[in-house]
């Protein structure tokens, strides 16, 4: 399952996580070592360069986009691959609110619409007007269907 | 608690640092949250606060049962509203504050209008909600809109509903079960997205079936799915439908492999992937069938993104563990990974080629790991340490430079988990190659001159003392366990005075100089230290004359305390001081069996140092507690054995029974443990009618009838038997509850006062020979085994009979014995031919009992086994083969 979603601004602090399944006592451990690990290695990554790492039996996807970096960890049937199908999903629903790659202060002037989209990820493919979204999204807004379900998800 | 989002520096430019966030706080929010109340809504305004709320629940804030309730109440009148925006938001809201199922009622009318609504976005988000918030009874109303809504032509609506049932299975799966129609329709649908859905919702309803999840599978693979998931899906599917028709591997037909590798051409990188590892983990795969999955992840390997390429790695590294050979090709792909800026990368790359390496690449590889290792976190130096101690065991000739390697990296900075890996390694090689023994042990005491954690310390300490005495030389330890008494904190000084006494026990010529030693450790600081010496001095005894040491001192300074430390501690905690001193004989031996939800850690390593693991704490003091407060049952004598309770009935009947086996010398208690899970029933004088025609040795001597069994709080009844003394006598019983049943008035909770005798049947419950046997481990089993002398040994051998494969025989002989099995040994690895499986115990009448088990198996699968015994009485050894001949 999906274990943990997580957004942060450049200097580390959180704009949004969401924990499943992860005792409180544990969420801190986990907070600061994704944070530690975007510090270590985001540095000069390209937007939406997905990266990989595994601790123990728990993958984590992460990348950076515009000012914000995105964090997903999973286990189990959430390994790399499925996370890397997530991050995507969540990085270009983010993109299209935002209209462009998020600064940090777009980020938080959007945050009700990014909150709402990542939830109706489903319905906005559908409605939205462009045939391109909906050839982006295909085949993989359905997995944060299943997310929103499944890991409690529901609006980061 | 999250960090809250705070403004870094006044001075910055205000545009880039103003949040709209700033300040923010949840008592201001639930203020501002009043608006919703006006009745002049303000749809902007109301947006603005639901994204406040949001932000704080996303920051990790959280609301008191109260601020909920009071939010959720204002967030309902926000229905109001016609605004598409600001509905949408309310959904959003509702679900995030999960109202309690009393408050539920209050916004269920309007979601089920907006479930029948025109506008597609209303249907699929108040399914969603709906569904998320609902129990069961308000599910059979909405039941039929749902199922319209899986067919409904909008996917996003179908979607919508199908994850919801995958929720809702959970909760309510008998409901959800009964839209199988509608589902399996779903799954034929054009629409990527809803077919994916459909599949897992599908397959989740009849995951039980195994015919159907079969029929599943062979029409979908005939076709085409069209969502690269939906397709990911189906292969895991496949994958287990694989592994549960355990066809015949020989004849070389195995089902649907076809359509597995024809994935592995599939355009989507994840179903390629998906494919690939299904191939690999498919039970007893063959190298042909190998080929094709190991060349598309080897193409993975040189991938430009580093997802592919971990996943790549990650898949070759486990087949290596099984495939050695079958991963060689992708070695020199593997080498550049070495280099490669993601360190899980380089690390998988690493372990996996140490594992498919052949011995005249070891050098090599390891000048590679030598400049690699710098520059990675401890973690990771630890996987590599690990997979360089299973390369030593491998190529023992190598051990020169791996141990070299590992005395080097033992040097350098570390915390405490990396340096314990590698003296743990260390320990291991010495112990399996006995020409590393001296290198290791001096590399080990050379540590210890500079260790900084004490744990260590003591623990290579206590391990010099075993194997020191062994060597050829054994007085060149002396000096640098001696200096641990000058230089080290109180624990580490008491452990090397042991080690100095051991060496003394063991070493004639070196006793009269250990006395001296032993002598200046008198005027230490520590009492444990001086308690120490004074104790050694006196067992040793004889004044330090070059004399024979004793056997029983050797017992005593060697012997393994075989009691785990979890129930002395307890018991000491237990014992009041009196005029009776503490017997340790009194300890309890049982190691409780960890309950599945325990058993998460996954594939636990032989630890090098140490005892196994201690058990959690046992129940075995609170069963003997019990028994010894009835009456009937105090002159049994000393519990011997509790057994794990066995259901005797099935689960949801009406009423719930499983039976405890407590086993005495001469005598055994069945403990009936009884529940009833009737509201409108009062059970009274509940008995177990206990038939023992099948068990001829067993004489019932005593019932302990259970008064009164009210709902749904368990009660026990008890049936005592007795037996021959010291006999392990088996025998099969038949049972029967019987009791007087009473109708309960469900609105006042008053019984009845007349009642009616009723009876139930139960299952069948056995005495097994494996009753009469505790699980109890063992540290070192090679040494308890030396220690135990071929004195009473029976050795023997048997023919199994055709089996699956060793893992089940193993099994099989592990349960019919009920002993611990030591060192890891049973786990068999998958292919393998051969096994030896260690086992350890202690019989009735505290035998302390030892198995060697080596198994075989031929081609058509025939198992043949050597059984080898020893234990403190040749009866009983005699008596574990009887039980095997018979079993």
């Amino acid at each position: 399952m999906i274990l943990a979603v997580l957004f942060a601004n450049s200097e580390g602090n959180i704009l949004v996580e969401r924990f499943n399944g992860v005792p409180a006592e544990e969420r801190l451990h986990w907070r600061s070592f994704l944070v530690k690990l975007g510090a270590d290695n985001l540095k000069g990554v390209k937007n939406e360069e997905l990266l990989v790492a595994s601790h123990k039996s728990v993958y984590i996807v992460y990348t950076v986009l515009g000012d914000v970096s995105v964090y997903v960890v999973g286990k189990d049937e959430y390994d790399e691959l499925a996370l890397a199908e997530v991050i995507f999903v969540i990085t270009s629903a983010v993109k299209d609110v935002c209209g462009k790659l998020p600064t940090e202060r777009l980020f938080l002037d959007k945050y009700g619409r990014i909150c709402l989209t990542l939830d109706e990820i489903i319905w906005k493919i559908f409605f939205s007007s462009g045939l391109e979204l909906m050839e982006l999204l295909d085949g993989h807004c359905d997995i944060l269907a299943l997310i929103g379900y499944h890991c409690d998800l529901r609006s980061v | 608690m999250a960090q809250p989002y705070l403004k870094k520096d006044d001075d910055h430019d205000d545009e880039a640092d103003y949040s709209p966030f700033l300040g923010i706080e949840k008592g201001a929010v639930l203020q501002e949250a009043r608006v919703f109340n006006d009745p002049q809504l303000d749809p902007r305004r109301c947006s603005q606060v639901i994204t406040k709320l949001l932000y704080l629940l996303n920051q990790g804030e959280t609301f008191t049962k109260v601020e909920a309730t009071e939010v959720f109440f204002a967030v309902t009148k926000l229905f109001q509203s016609r605004d598409l925006g600001l509905r949408r938001m309310v959904y959003v809201i509702i679900k995030e504050l999960s109202p309690s199922a009393d408050e539920v009622i209050i916004v269920t009318s309007s979601l089920m209008k907006d479930m029948t609504s025109k506008t597609d976005m209303y249907r699929a988000n108040a399914i969603r909600v709906l569904c998320r918030i609902t129990d069961g009874t308000l599910l059979t109303q909405i039941e039929r809109y749902l199922k319209q809504a899986i067919v409904d032509k909008n996917p996003v609506v179908a979607s919508a509903a199908l994850v919801s049932g995958i929720h809702l299975l959970q909760t309510n799966p008998e409901i959800v079960k009964r839209w199988s129609n509608e589902v399996q329709e779903a799954v034929q649908s054009r629409a990527a997205l809803v077919q994916f859905h459909a599949l897992a919702l599908l397959h989740q309803i009849r995951q039980n079936d195994r015919l159907a999840v079969n029929k599943l599978v062979s029409s979908l693979t005939r076709g085409s799915v069209r969502s690269p998931l939906a397709q990911c899906l189906l292969i895991r599917y496949t994958s287990q439908v694989i592994r549960e028709s355990a066809s015949n591997t020989q004849t070389g037909d195995r089902p649907f492999y076809d359509f597995l590798e024809g994935c592995l051409r599939h355009k989507a990188e994840m179903v390629i992937f998906e494919a690939a590892r299904a191939i690999t983990e498919l039970n007893g795969v063959t190298n042909r069938e190998l080929t094709p999955a190991i060349t598309v992840l080897q193409l993975f390997l040189s991938s430009t993104k580093p997802v592919l390429r971990f996943a790549a790695v990650r898949t070759l590294n486990k087949v290596a563990m099984t495939h050695p050979i079958a991963v060689t090709n992708c070695n020199i792909d593997m080498e550049s990974l070495i280099s490669d800026q993601n360190r899980s990368i380089a690390t998988l790359a690493i372990t996996t080629l140490l594992k498919t390496g052949n011995e005249s690449s070891v050098d090599r590889l390891m000048k590679q790991i030598t400049t690699f290792m710098s520059d990675i976190a401890d973690e990771f130096k630890i996987v590599v340490i690990e997979a360089i101690r299973s390369l030593c065991l491998k190529f023992p000739l190598k051990h020169r430079s791996l141990m070299n390697f590992l005395s080097n990296i033992l040097r350098e900075e570390g915390g405490f988990e990396y340096k314990k890996a590698i003296v743990d390694s260390i320990v291991i090689l010495i112990r399996d190659i006995p020409e590393a023994k001296e290198s290791g042990l001096l590399h080990l005491c050379e540590f210890i001159e500079d260790c900084e954690f004490t744990y260590l310390s003591t623990q290579i300490l206590h391990f010099l003392g075993i194997e020191g005495p062994k060597t050829s030389d054994p007085s060149k330890y002396i000096r640098y366990i001696y200096n641990r008494v000058h230089l080290e904190n109180a624990t580490v000084r008491a452990g090397a005075v042991s080690t100095l006494a051991k060496f003394g026990a063991m070493v004639d010529s070196l006793k009269p100089r250990i006395f001296v030693l032993l002598r200046r450790c008198l005027f230490d600081t520590d009492d444990e230290v001086r308690d120490r010496a004074t104790l050694y001095l006196n067992t040793l005894g004889t004044d330090g004359a070059v004399v024979e040491t004793g056997e029983d001192v050797k017992e005593f300074l060697f012997g393994s305390l075989d009691i785990p430390l979890v129930n002395l501690e307890r018991s000491l905690k237990n014992y009041e001081p009196s005029e009776e001193s503490f017997d340790i004989n009194s300890v309890p031996k049982e190691v409780k069996i960890q309950p599945l939800a325990e058993k998460k850690a996954p594939g636990k390593k032989p630890t090098g140092l140490g005892g196994p693991p201690p058990g959690p704490p046992s129940t075995i003091d609170a069963y003997e507690k019990l028994l010894s407060s009835i009456p009937e049952f105090t002159n049994f004598g000393k519990l011997f054995k509790s057994s794990a309770p066995v259901e005797l009935t099935e689960a949801e009947t009406e009423y719930a029974v499983s039976v405890v086996k407590h086993i005495f010398d001469g005598h055994v208690v069945f403990q009936y443990n009884c529940t009833n899970t009737i509201p409108e029933q009062l059970l009274e004088n509940v008995t177990v009618i206990v038939d023992a025609s099948e068990a001829e040795e067993f004489a019932e001597v005593a019932s302990k009838p259970l008064r009164s069994l009210p709902y749904d709080s368990p009660g026990q009844t008890f049936v005592a038997f007795e037996k021959p003394e010291g006999v392990p006598a088996v025998g099969k019983f038949s049972n029967m509850l019987r009791f007087i049943v009473k109708e309960v008035d469900p609105s006042t909770g008053e019984a009845e006062d007349d009642g009616v005798e009723d009876e139930y049947q139960l299952e069948e419950l056995e005495v097994v020979a494996a009753d009469y046997m505790l699980k109890v481990g063992v540290s070192n089993f090679r040494n308890a085994w030396e220690s135990m002398g071929p004195d009473c040994e029976r050795v023997d051998e048997y023919g199994l009979g055709p089996r699956e494969n060793l893992a089940e025989a193993v099994n099989a002989v592990i349960n019919l014995l009920g002993m611990q099995p030591c060192e890891g040994t049973e786990v068999v690895p998958s292919n393998s031919r051969s096994h030896t499986c260690l086992l350890s115990g202690v019989y009735i009448g505290n035998v302390k009992v030892l198995v060697r088990l080596q198994f075989g198996i031929d081609g058509p699968k025939d198992v043949a086994m050597k059984l080898a015994v020893r234990s403190e009485d040749e009866a009983v050894s005699d008596v574990i083969h009887e039980i095997v001949a018979s079993g």
